[in-house]
């Protein structure tokens, strides 16, 4: 790959990209934009909610109800002797005995709650009105997530007892609460919307504590990840119109290589999305860290989608292609971060890295390294696998996805060897694909989530490691004898036993604490002989390859039988490992 | 019947491609997913949608301790006697009590309550909703016997009755998302469509063949436009299935088809323009994002529509909306043909 190639190439694809567009389109862009800048203001001012009017209240204008009424936008008044959720008169409540009424009745209920809280603080005397004050403070418990004590946390412990000791005697608490009560006068107020939300000390009246909202990195997901889409989008439709009416053609018999092109034209493109991320980090106030937390990030929603682009036939379907790896790795990096600040396994999203920069929280080296790396290299390796299609015969073919698919597996097969490399270089998917799992499981049950996930680790690894063998059969790069299902079985196994070393990575942060993350990660790290160790996952790994490479020398169809023995014989291995160590 | 033919072929080549398999499972998947993150939130702050399967144990300590220990005990907290504060601290501290509450009467009658939770733990938002309700609950009865020193009374508190925690959400949230994707899809279909026409010189070809621009646009948008509404019945048909009532499911049908023609035409509109995918496809999702802001903006936004619709509480003014909707999904196909038809009548 040569630089000067590299960027003489990402220059064209930028200024050929500006030169595309004319100047009606660029107004166009323009007036959309600002239009869009217009909106957003009058939204956050107008506030409007979707659950406006859904329940209907029948209720007299002279009643207080009403009011109660008018104060929640989910209530509409209605006429007493019209159609009506629920009925208000002097005396009586009623309503309908359906789901609707009595959604209706709790928010109801909820509305006269605060309506009360109105009244009550037009009253002269406070301490009657209020007659509660409460203030909430938050204290470490010396236990940690996963049932077993923290191994040295003892002094910090002992010393932030003494502290709980103090708070309890009223000695000396912070809050202006004692003051108000005290004196009877005003009820101090919560301490601001965010603040109870972030989980800090509050005081106030029972009903305006607020509990610690655990979904602040939703904003961030949304804030970091949704502009990725426009450039992903751009991307894709770019990487696609080089395929159509063979445009590309003029760049391929040029004196440059296929990485030069790839990389110069992909090279555009991430830098506008680091931009972006930037500009993005800055107004969140979140530091460099997070810039360099999502980059990877960054470059596998590219990478996807120039693997997609290359796969697929028409707009149409790169479209798909857009929005399917936009919402796979948008949950990826999502469902994890939910947990940050509460758990270990919120380290998996590179999201958390930039919670913990907005909170001032460190991030550690293991963590930063456990939330970048599977991205990071997924990324390259997809980049590898679209590089090896972006030749004429494949470009400007019309195939469907899964014999696309099939191709560029098979491309990379130039001799038996090369399977156990690739088998390798898949462990990243394999591991972003296991962190999910864990991520979505761990809140269930042990009893349930340990055999689920030995089940998914086992589908998992065992299609990593003969997904391409099936490839190299299929386009005849592999003769379909048993001797050479064996040997390539074999090579994918080796291949990956070495790479999942690579696992030892979450050993980083303290994941294997986890019940759910040790059956996933580190079945056999417990207790058995270190022989054994190294031997039995090897042969493991050697055997269920062959299982599945023989079937795919036969035929798809027996592919898939010996690809679910393959997954049997795992799944039954795993289960030995736990209920031995157990 | 040319116009048919297209239609039959724009849907031939998305079934072919398998696409229209993907655009189903991707909306399943949203779906799914914002209804896995609700039910997981609902069940962090409300201890009743877990069935009492988490017992919260408080320890209450102080010289009001017994009015709040009962105020507890009523709300499903388990109170735990301390001894002392000392002693409560410590079994917080080793994690056997989930709270401490340490309550003082002031001079004035006025409750101080002191409550501690734990720091960064699951059950932390559980355990603050719980100790919340609980002391409402207790505020109340406080209240009731300050009754003589207030010049007005607090409104009774309608019944306490179980409901569903996710209603409003699947009427507001889940089903105005499965409503207006496939719109949003088919409109980012049509413009990749015609783009690609245009992209590959095919539309050129078109025009050679016995049919005017205007029936070829016409076909794609009336296969597209279609195509929503059949996705939006079938998703329909599974809530009533897992048993969320539809009330008004072709008035439903109807605002989903008013704006998937909308959003069609101006996905042509753009594509035909522009004529290159990129530039096309990034305007029409501004542009599509910008108007449901902006739809936002009215008195009953499209959100609100479909829930007032489905859940049974539409007014004359959701009528009025969804007819407007109609007309302008009309006018908005008229002025499509026109274009197509290179602004001849």
């Amino acid at each position: 790959m040569k630089a000067r190639n590299v960027a003489r190439i990402a220059r064209w694809e930028t200024t050929r990209s500006a030169g595309d567009v004319d100047r009606e389109t660029a107004v166009a862009f323009v007036v959309v934009l600002l239009a869009l800048a217009a909106i957003v203001p009058a939204l956050v001012t107008t506030g409007p909610t979707p659950g406006e009017g859904i329940y209907r209240v029948g209720v007299d204008d002279d009643s207080q109800y009403a009011d109660v009424v008018a104060s929640d936008p989910q209530l509409a008044a209605v006429d007493p002797a019209a159609d009506a959720d629920i009925v208000v008169t002097e005396t009586t409540i009623t309503y309908e005995d359906t789901p609707k009424g009595r959604a209706a009745l709790s928010t109801l209920r909820s509305a006269t709650v605060s309506y009360n809280d109105f009244l009550m603080r037009q009253e002269p005397d406070q301490a009657a009105a209020f007659p509660v004050v409460v203030s909430l403070t938050y204290l470490p418990q010396s236990i940690s997530v996963t049932g077993q004590p923290a191994d040295g946390a003892d002094p910090a412990g002992d010393s932030t007892g003494t502290g709980g000791g103090d708070a309890g005697t009223g000695g000396d608490t912070p809050q202006t609460g004692t003051d108000g009560a005290t004196t009877g006068g005003d009820v101090p107020t919560a301490g601001g919307g965010l603040s109870g939300l972030l989980g800090q000390a509050q005081s106030g009246t029972p009903s305006s504590i607020s509990p610690p909202f655990p979904l602040q990195s939703l904003v961030f997901a949304f804030a970091f990840l949704l502009p990725l889409n426009v450039v992903i989008q751009a991307y894709g439709s770019s990487v696609l119109a080089e395929r159509i009416n063979r445009r590309g053609e003029p760049m391929l018999v040029a004196p440059v290589s296929r990485g030069d092109i790839v990389a110069g034209k992909t090279l555009p493109y991430l830098l506008g999305a680091l931009a972006l991320i930037s500009v993005i980090a800055l107004a969140t106030g979140a530091g460099a860290l997070s810039v360099l937390a999502i980059a990877p990030l960054a470059a596998l929603f590219l990478a996807a989608t120039f693997f997609g682009a290359m796969l697929a036939r028409s707009y149409k379907e790169l479209t798909f292609v857009t929005v399917t790896v936009s919402v796979g790795l948008t949950a990826y990096a999502f469902v994890p971060a939910v947990f940050a600040e509460v758990h270990p396994i919120a380290a998996i999203s590179p999201l958390t890295v930039v919670v913990d920069s907005i909170t001032g929280d460190g991030v550690s080296a293991g963590q930063f390294v456990l939330s970048t790396t599977p991205p990071g290299l997924a990324a390259f390796v997809l980049f590898g696998l679209g590089t090896g299609v972006y030749r004429e015969e494949d470009m400007f073919t019309q195939l469907p996805v899964p014999s696309k698919l099939l191709d560029a597996l098979a491309a990379p097969l130039t001799a038996r060897w090369r399977v156990g490399l690739w088998t390798a270089l898949f462990l990243p998917f394999v591991l972003v694909a296991e962190l999910f799992a864990v991520a979505v499981l761990f809140v269930a049950p042990v009893s349930l989530s340990v055999p689920l996930l030995l089940g998914a680790v086992a589908v998992i690894e065992e299609i990593a490691k003969s997904v391409h063998v099936l490839a190299g059969f299929e386009r005849g790069t592999f003769d379909r004898s048993v001797r050479t299902a064996v040997v390539v079985g074999a090579a994918s196994g080796v291949g990956f036993f070495l790479a999942e070393k690579l696992l030892l990575v979450t050993q980083l942060v303290g994941l294997p604490d986890l019940d759910v993350a040790q059956a996933a990660f580190s079945p056999a790290a417990l207790g058995v002989s270190p022989g054994l160790l190294l031997v039995a996952p090897l042969a493991l790994h050697v055997v269920t390859a062959a299982i599945s490479a023989l079937g795919a020398a036969r035929s798809r169809l027996a592919y898939l039988g010996t690809l679910l023995a393959a997954v049997l014989v795992h799944v039954g291995y795993n289960l030995a490992v736990v209920v031995a160590v157990a | 019947m040319r116009r048919l033919v297209l239609a039959r072929r724009t849907l031939g080549s998305l079934r072919s491609e398998k696409t229209i398999v993907l655009a189903l499972v991707i909306q399943l998947f949203i779906a799914g997913f914002s209804s896995f993150l609700v039910v997981g939130l609902v069940s962090l702050y409300d201890p009743g949608s877990t069935e009492g399967a988490i017992e919260v144990d408080v320890g209450v300590t102080g010289n009001a301790s017994g009015d709040v220990a009962a105020a507890l005990a009523d709300d499903g907290l388990r109170v735990v006697p301390a001894e002392s504060e000392a002693a409560a601290s410590a079994a917080f501290q080793r994690g056997e009590l989930d709270a401490l509450v340490h309550a003082t009467t002031q001079p004035g009658g006025r409750v101080l309550v002191e409550a501690t939770a734990p720091e960064g733990s699951f059950r932390t938002t559980l355990v603050v909703s719980e100790l919340k309700s609980a002391l409402s609950a207790l505020e109340r009865e406080q209240r009731a016997g300050f009754s003589q020193r207030l010049t007005r009374q607090p409104l009774d508190l309608p019944p306490e009755e179980r409901s569903n925690p996710y209603f409003s959400f699947t009427y507001t949230v889940l089903l105005p998302l499965l409503a207006f994707l496939p719109a949003f899809i088919s409109g980012s279909v049509m413009a990749d469509s015609l783009a690609e026409e245009a992209e590959r010189g095919t539309l050129e070809l078109l025009r050679v063949a016995p049919l005017s621009l205007r029936d070829v646009v016409d076909g794609k948008a009336v296969a597209l436009v279609g195509l929503a509404p059949a996705q939006v019945a079938l998703w329909l048909a599974l809530l009533s299935y897992n048993g969320t009532a539809i009330a008004n499911p072709l008035a439903v049908l109807a605002l989903v088809t008013g704006v998937a023609a909308v959003l069609v035409a101006g996905g042509a509109a753009l594509a035909l323009r522009i004529g290159a995918r990129r530039e096309a496809q990034l305007l029409y999702s501004f542009v599509a994002l910008g108007a449901f802001g902006a739809a936002s903006l009215l008195p009953q936004s499209p959100q609100n529509l479909v829930a007032r619709l489905a859940v049974d509480s539409a007014t004359t003014l959701t009528w009025l909306t969804l007819a407007a909707t109609l007309v302008a999904a009309a006018l908005a196909y008229a002025g499509l043909r026109w274009f197509a038809g290179g602004g001849e009548a």
